[in-house]
């Protein structure tokens, strides 16, 4: 089979600014790498949506495929069940995404909004519409039903105040891809000090989220 | 004591375990925001009092002050978190809700879901392709094509696949494509055989 | 539980949620006071209408039961008009029990929000902060095991009993160590992947049936 989707451009390598071509089974893995670290991170991290856009091209196609195939076909059911898979996969990652957006929009909303130039959105174009509309959407409810009959010096609830945001002190299961030396460790009680760790590659970690973040976005690391 | 209507709106949300959605409590919520102009009315007039040389309220008002924001947390709380078990509803009986329910909601509330759903609607028709993706199917890892399904009410024709129908009458049994069935499982038309 | 409901959960140590509907149920629980100096117009406000007989004021000394949010709101370190005690279950005398057995403790009866409400406790500078963050802190620990292996114990059975003497907190973890022991044995017989009727539209339709009957 022929890259992903057929013609158009594959994904961008993470961070750097070729383009890549990726086979399907490649591009599979790296939908299935975004779905596992986006499943256990705390956070909503960054769009992949150049991943998304490849897989859902190599769908169309592997249905345009079946229906050409002959009915009856055993192969067909075995296709069918894989683009099953992968659309479940899809699905379940978006989803997992939303859920985020929608119990963090107004940090989610902040954060693009001080985004610098260059900088990769966390937000797919499409994800902040409905980011926007969310708030825009919850803020006006909450004005309609109550705030507005409130006394004057209490009509004003700051959303990005009183919704929590995400707990980057939670403790996360990773396994690592690349080998990485001296990652510093914060102390978890007064007693201790600060350490640096060095993290071989293959081997399993539970550790603060917040110690790796970094790493789980270049893909040093992989969240299980 | 101040904020007992608005903190008991919290405690029968809160009693409604599992995201269940109780009635929408217009009048407690109406007597809650009448409570709150009457504490800030009269801090007004202590406030007035105070400048003049009454330092002696000065507590008085903070204390006021306090319930107020009190009474203001619980009622927005109270409102998000109905919310978010609205939302919940979206995702668990798809787009058309029973009437049952409906009647629990606020017109307002009604507005918000409308809006949810349309948003949600046009973000699903943006990603996959030309249909979209509907991320409320899909829920549980597929493990084969087709399932068994026992039919749990009377539902009429329903169609499969190139416009192939079957009809759904109660306790009839089937042999259909699983992504055409979730949704109905989930909403306790079908019922899900494992063989 | 529903699926797609996720509640604003409480904040963590001395931070509330504003939002989370644990913590304004937390913060409504009540500890004792004193009036520093005397109050007036507060007595009726306070619900100390009849004491004292002098109107509708509250005379210096006089003690009070205040909830967790007013404390903290009228709370001001420079001047102490009100001053908050310690509720019995934070004081010395407990505090030795729970070092001695924290197990036997009903942490429900004597709560319901031990945990939560100690660790708001700590907003007030009282000289005895270290302690209570030391005795809830041990508290937690040595009562950890025993709601892990009985949450992951208690398989298809009546579970009431084992979290009548938890408080909130641990009530949630038990609950969380059950969806686990549930989600693995469905996984174990081969019917994680079976889909399932939303358990909200579970919920509504016993209701009508109920609804029927009447």
């Amino acid at each position: 089979m022929a890259a992903a989707g057929g013609e158009g451009p594959g994904p961008e390598a993470a961070g750097g600014g070729e383009e890549l071509e990726l086979t399907p089974a490649q591009l599979i893995r790296s939908l299935e790498q975004a779905w596992l670290n986006e499943k256990f991170a705390p956070e909503l991290l960054e769009s992949k949506a150049e991943i998304v856009e490849c897989v859902v091209e190599q769908l169309d196609h592997m249905e345009s495929n079946l229906k050409r195939a002959k009915a009856g076909d055993l192969k067909v059911s075995v296709h069918r069940m894989e683009i099953e898979r992968i659309r479940y996969v899809l699905s379940s990652y978006l989803r997992c995404r939303l859920v985020k957006i929608e119990k963090f929009f107004p940090h989610v909303l902040e954060k693009e909004k001080s985004r610098a130039e260059g900088e990769p959105s966390i937000l797919s174009p499409e994800e902040f519409a409905f980011a926007k509309e969310y708030m825009a959407n919850t803020e006006t409810y909450l004005k309609n039903v109550a705030l507005k009959h409130m006394p004057p010096n209490l009509q004003k609830v700051s959303l990005l105040k009183s919704v929590p945001k995400p707990n980057l002190d939670s403790f996360v299961f990773l396994r690592v891809l690349e080998r990485q030396e001296n990652i510093l460790v914060e102390p978890e009680t007064d007693e201790q000090r600060e350490y640096t760790i060095d993290l071989e590659e293959g081997s399993q970690h539970l550790i603060r989220y917040k110690t790796i973040a970094p790493l789980v976005a270049s893909g040093a690391v992989q969240l299980i | 004591m101040a904020g007992e209507r608005a903190v008991g709106l919290v405690r029968e949300l809160q009693r409604a375990a599992g995201g269940h959605l109780p009635p929408f409590r217009a009048e407690e919520l109406r007597q809650a925001l009448e409570e709150m102009r009457a504490l800030y009315e009269r801090n007004q007039a202590d406030v007035s009092e105070a400048k003049a040389g009454r330092t002696d309220l000065i507590f008085l008002i903070r204390f006021r002050h306090c319930c107020l924001l009190r009474n203001q947390r619980c009622i927005v709380a109270y409102l998000y978190d109905r919310l978010l078990r609205i939302r919940a509803l979206r995702w668990e009986y798809g787009s058309i809700l029973p009437n049952a329910i409906q009647f629990h909601m606020s017109a307002e509330e009604v507005e918000w879901f409308n809006r949810y759903k349309k948003s949600l609607a046009t973000y699903m028709r943006s990603v996959g392709g030309e249909e979209g993706l509907d991320l409320t199917q899909d829920i549980k890892p597929p493990k084969s094509l087709y399932i068994e399904v026992r039919c749990l009410k009377d539902y009429g024709e329903f169609e499969i696949e190139d416009g192939t129908t079957v009809l759904l009458k109660k306790n009839s049994q089937h042999f259909l494509p699983r992504w055409k069935c979730e949704q109905l499982i989930r909403q306790g038309v079908l019922e899900h055989i494992l063989s | 539980m529903s699926e797609a409901y996720f509640p604003v959960g409480p904040g963590l140590g001395p931070e509330e949620n504003f939002l989370s509907l644990d913590d304004i149920l937390m913060s409504q629980e009540k500890l004792p006071g004193r009036a520093e100096s005397s109050l007036p117009r507060l007595a009726f406000a306070l619900g100390q209408g009849a004491a004292g007989g002098s109107g509708d004021s509250i005379p210096e000394g006089s003690k009070l039961e205040i909830p967790m949010w007013l404390a903290k709101g009228l709370h001001d370190s420079k001047r102490r008009i009100i001053s908050v005690e310690l509720p019995k279950i934070y004081k010395e005398a407990w505090r030795t029990v729970f070092s001695a057995d924290a197990n036997v403790v009903d942490l429900h009866k004597m709560g319901p929000y031990y945990y939560s409400f100690g660790s708001q406790l700590l907003n007030f500078d009282n000289p005895e902060n270290p302690e209570i963050a030391q005795t809830i802190l041990q508290t937690f620990i040595s009562r950890f095991r025993r709601i892990m292996d009985s949450s992951q114990n208690a398989y298809n059975e009546d579970t009431s009993m084992l979290v009548a003497r938890l408080d909130e907190l641990e009530r949630a973890l038990f609950r969380a160590g059950q969806k686990g022991l549930n989600d693995f044995q469905c996984w174990e017989k081969g019917q994680a992947s079976q889909i399932t009727v939303s358990s909200l539209v579970q919920n509504y339709g016993k209701r009508k049936f109920t609804d029927m009957d009447s």
